[in-house]
C-alpha cells in the first residue's frame, strides 16, 4: 500500500513537471483531439436530447414507458363492456372519444371536422353523418357559419394523468373524486383554448345523437401536445346527457383504454368479454417502451456524426502520438536517466502513459465544458422556435462519452511512446 | 579485512558489433571495499564504460559470477536491479545529464522520486540540500542548469548520486568534459565519499586523477590488471 502510493505519488510529480516543461505542446496536442472529443459530445448530447423530446411528447400523446395502450374494436355492446370492466379500477383508465361543437346553437363550426384553428391541418371539411348503408348527411346541412368550435371530446372513466402526463397549463384538472357535475366540467387542451379565446360566445356543447344538449365548464387547460382542439372530461357528467352508444361512434374512432404495466388480469378479462363476442372482435394491444422510440433518421444522423467524430478524434490520437513519440525521443536522456537512478520501468511507462491521459481528459475537460456551453446559448437563441431546446440540461451520458474519448484517444497515443519509454536502454544512453 | 562490498570473477561481455560479435570483457576480476576507492583506466574502446554498466545493472552479463555482498546478482532481473540502483549505486557520467526545467535541487531530488519509497517533499528538499552542502554549492539550489558552469553542473550530479548515501558510487569519466582545475575539485568531491565509507570505482583517462585513488587497475583485452608502475609515475 505505502509502495504503491508512493510510486502513485512519484508518477505524478514526475508527470506534472513533464507537462508543465512542454505546456505548448501540450496545449497544441490538444487542439485536435478537442475538435473530435467536441464531436463526440455533440453526438451523443443530440442524440439523448432528441430522444428525450421524443419520449416527452410520446408520453403526452401515447403514455409513459410500460404503459399497455389497448384499443377494442367497435362493435354493438363494446362501450358497455369497456365501462363494465375499468370500473372500480385504479390501474386502468378508458378513454371514449368523439367530437362535439361548443358555442353558438345551430350553426356550422368554423372548423368543420375538428381541424386546427389556426388552420394550419387545412380545412378538413364538414364531420358526415353516415348510417350503416354509407349514406352520409352534413349535420349543419343549411346552417350558416358561426361562432362555435368543433373538438374532440375525450371522456375518461378515470385520472389519465397516471399515464400520460398532461402539464396543467391553467386552472384546474378534472376531479374524478366527487360525485359528477350536472354541468360537464371540460378541460381544454391548449389548441381548443385559443380557439375559445378567439370566439368567446355563450357555449351550448352538442354531440351527434345526443339527445339533449348541455352547457360546458371549462375548468382548466392543459399541454396535451396535440395541435387539434380537444377536451377532457369525466365520462359519468356527460353520460348524464346521453347514452353510451353517443361515445363510442365508429366514425370517431375505437374506444381506447390505457393500463399499468401490472394491470394483467384487467386485460386478461377485457379480452374474454370482448372475444365472447364474435371471432372477429378483439383487442389491440400495445406496450409503450422509450428504449423503441427512436426514429431511424436520428439514428442515421447520429451514426453519420459520431463516425466523423470517431475520425476526427483518430487524427487527434494520431497528434497524441505524433508529439509523444517526439518528445519520448526529446526524453530519450532523462528516461535514462531516471531509470538509472532505480525508477522502474513500468513505472516510467506509466508516467508517459499517464500525462497523455491526462492530456486526453483535460480536453475531454474542455470539449465537455464547450458542449454544455454550446447548448445553453443553443437554448437560448432557438428556445423560442425549438421546444427541444429549452431549458434542456446537459445530458450526462454525453458526458461519459467524451470522457471515454478523450480517454480512449489519450491511451491509442500514449501507449506507444510509453513502451518506447520502458525500453530506452540506460548503458547506451550513458556511455561516454 | 572487512566483507567486501562488490565480488566480481571472471565477468565477460560481447556485443554485437557492425559485422561479427565483439568479446570487450573476457573474464573480469574485481573485488571492491567499503570506504576504497579504485581508478580504472585503458584506453579508448577497451570496455570501461561496458564494465561499469555491468556493475551498476544497467545491462547483465554474459559469464561470470557477481556478488553484491553474499548475495548473487549476475542474473537479477531488472524489477529488482531498479530497487538496487536506487538504494546501491550511484553514478556520475561524462556529461552531466541534469533535467533542464528542473532546478539544482530538484535535480538532486529527482533521485528521491523514483517510485522506491517515499519522501515527503519537506524531506525531498532537505536531503538535496545536504547534499549540494557537501559539494560546496547549496548557494546555487535554485540555479538552473543552463545558469551554471560545468564543475558546478558535475557536482550537482554527485550530489544527485549521493543523496540516497549509497555504498557504491561508478564514475566513467566524470571530467572528461572539465578543465584540469575543475577536474581536480570533482575528482576531491568524488574521494571525499570514501571517507564515509563509500566504495568508488573511478573511470579515467587523467593520470593524475587515477593516482588520487588507493588502487589502479588497467582494462586491456577484457582482463582487468594492476596498472603497470611506471604509468603510476
Ligand atoms: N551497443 C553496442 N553494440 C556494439 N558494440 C558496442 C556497443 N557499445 C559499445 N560498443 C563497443 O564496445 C567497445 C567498448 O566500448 P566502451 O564504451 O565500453 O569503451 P570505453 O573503454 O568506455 O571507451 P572510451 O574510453 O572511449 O569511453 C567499443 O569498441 C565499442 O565500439
Ligand atoms: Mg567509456
Amino acid at each position: 500500500m505505502m509502495r504503491l502510493s508512493g510510486r502513485f505519488r512519484a508518477a505524478l510529480i514526475i508527470g506534472g513537471q513533464g507537462i508543465r516543461a512542454r505546456k505548448l505542446r501540450t496545449f497544441l496536442s490538444m487542439i485536435s483531439l478537442f475538435l473530435g472529443v467536441l464531436g463526440v459530445v455533440a453526438a451523443q448530447a443530440g442524440q439523448v436530447i432528441a430522444h428525450r423530446a421524443l419520449v416527452a411528447s410520446t408520453e403526452l400523446q401515447m403514455g409513459v414507458d410500460g404503459t399497455q395502450q389497448i384499443y377494442v374494436q367497435s362493435a354493438e355492446s363494446t362501450g358497455s363492456i369497456v365501462m363494465d370492466t375499468v370500473a372500480g379500477r385504479d390501474d386502468a383508465v378508458a378513454l371514449l372519444s368523439t367530437n362535439a361543437i361548443i358555442g353558438e346553437p345551430d350553426v356550422r363550426p368554423v372548423n368543420e371536422g375538428g381541424a386546427p384553428l389556426d388552420g394550419s391541418g387545412g380545412g378538413w371539411g364538414p364531420t358526415m353523418n353516415c348510417d350503416p348503408q354509407g349514406n352520409c348527411v352534413d349535420p349543419n346541412e343549411g346552417k350558416p357559419s358561426g361562432q362555435a368550435i368543433e373538438l374532440r371530446v375525450v371522456a375518461l372513466t378515470g385520472d389519465v394523468r397516471q399515464f400520460r402526463p398532461l402539464r396543467l397549463e391553467s386552472g384546474q384538472w378534472l376531479d374524478f373524486g366527487g360525485a359528477p357535475s350536472m354541468a360537464p366540467r371540460l378541460v381544454l387542451n391548449e389548441a381548443a383554448a385559443k380557439g375559445f379565446a378567439m370566439y368567446n360566445v355563450p357555449a351550448e356543447m352538442r354531440f351527434q345523437g345526443a339527445t339533449a344538449n348541455s352547457t360546458p365548464r371549462f375548468t382548466g387547460v392543459v399541454d396535451d401536445g396535440n395541435s387539434n382542439p380537444q377536451a377532457y372530461v369525466r365520462s359519468d357528467e356527460l353520460l348524464n346527457w346521453m347514452p353510451i352508444d353517443v361515445l363510442t361512434n365508429p366514425m370517431f374512432g375505437t374506444p381506447e383504454l390505457l393500463a399499468a404495466p401490472t394491470a394483467t388480469d384487467f386485460v386478461e378479462t377485457l379480452r374474454k368479454k370482448v372475444e365472447a363476442l364474435g371471432d372477429e372482435n378483439t383487442l389491440y394491444i400495445n406496450t409503450i417502451s422509450a428504449e423503441d422510440m427512436m426514429p431511424g433518421e436520428i439514428q442515421m444522423m447520429r451514426w453519420v456524426f459520431l463516425g466523423v467524430s470517431i475520425l476526427v478524434l483518430l487524427i487527434g490520437a494520431a497528434g497524441i502520438l505524433n508529439v509523444g513519440l517526439a518528445t519520448v525521443g526529446e526524453r530519450i536522456e532523462e528516461f535514462a536517466l531516471r531509470r538509472a537512478v532505480g525508477t522502474p520501468r513500468l513505472l516510467l511507462a506509466g508516467i508517459v502513459l499517464a500525462e497523455t491521459l491526462l492530456t486526453g481528459l483535460l480536453t475531454a475537460m474542455a470539449a465537455i465544458g464547450a458542449g454544455i456551453a454550446g447548448l445553453a446559448a443553443a437554448g437560448k437563441l432557438f428556445g423560442d422556435r425549438q421546444p427541444m431546446l429549452q431549458n434542456v440540461t446537459f445530458p450526462w451520458e454525453a458526458g461519459v462519452a467524451g470522457v471515454a474519448a478523450g480517454l480512449i484517444a489519450g491511451v491509442l497515443g500514449g501507449l506507444v511512446p510509453a513502451a518506447r519509454a520502458a525500453r530506452i536502454p540506460i548503458a547506451t544512453v550513458m556511455r561516454a | 579485512m572487512n566483507e567486501p562490498l562488490i565480488r566480481v570473477t571472471g565477468l565477460t561481455k560481447t556485443l554485437k558489433g557492425q559485422d561479427e560479435p565483439r568479446t570487450i570483457l573476457a573474464g573480469v576480476d574485481l573485488t571492491l571495499h567499503s570506504g576504497e576507492s579504485i581508478a580504472v583506466l585503458g584506453r579508448s574502446g577497451s570496455g570501461k564504460s561496458t564494465l561499469l554498466s555491468l556493475i551498476g545493472l544497467f545491462d547483465r552479463p554474459d559469464g561470470g559470477q557477481y556478488l553484491l555482498g553474499e548475495r548473487d546478482i549476475t542474473r537479477i532481473a531488472e524489477r529488482k536491479a531498479a530497487a538496487l540502483r536506487s538504494s546501491e549505486f550511484g553514478f556520475v557520467f561524462q556529461r552531466f545529464f541534469l533535467l533542464k526545467h528542473l532546478t539544482a535541487a530538484q535535480n538532486v531530488a529527482m533521485a528521491l522520486v523514483n517510485g522506491q519509497g517515499w519522501l515527503p517533499r519537506r524531506k525531498r528538499r532537505a536531503r538535496a540540500m545536504d547534499a549540494l552542502d557537501l559539494m560546496g554549492i547549496a548557494h546555487l539550489a535554485k540555479h538552473k542548469p543552463p545558469r551554471l558552469s560545468g564543475g558546478e553542473q558535475q557536482r550537482v550530479a554527485i550530489a544527485r548520486a549521493l543523496v540516497r548515501e549509497p555504498k557504491i558510487l561508478l564514475a566513467d569519466e566524470p571530467t572528461g568534459a572539465l578543465d584540469t582545475d575543475t577536474g581536480n575539485i570533482v575528482v576531491e568531491a568524488l574521494r571525499s565519499a570514501t571517507d564515509r565509507g563509500c566504495g568508488l570505482i573511478l573511470v579515467t583517462h587523467d593520470h593524475d586523477h587515477a593516482a588520487k585513488m588507493q588502487r589502479m587497475l588497467h582494462l586491456d583485452h577484457g582482463v582487468l590488471a594492476p596498472a603497470p608502475t611506471a604509468v603510476r609515475a
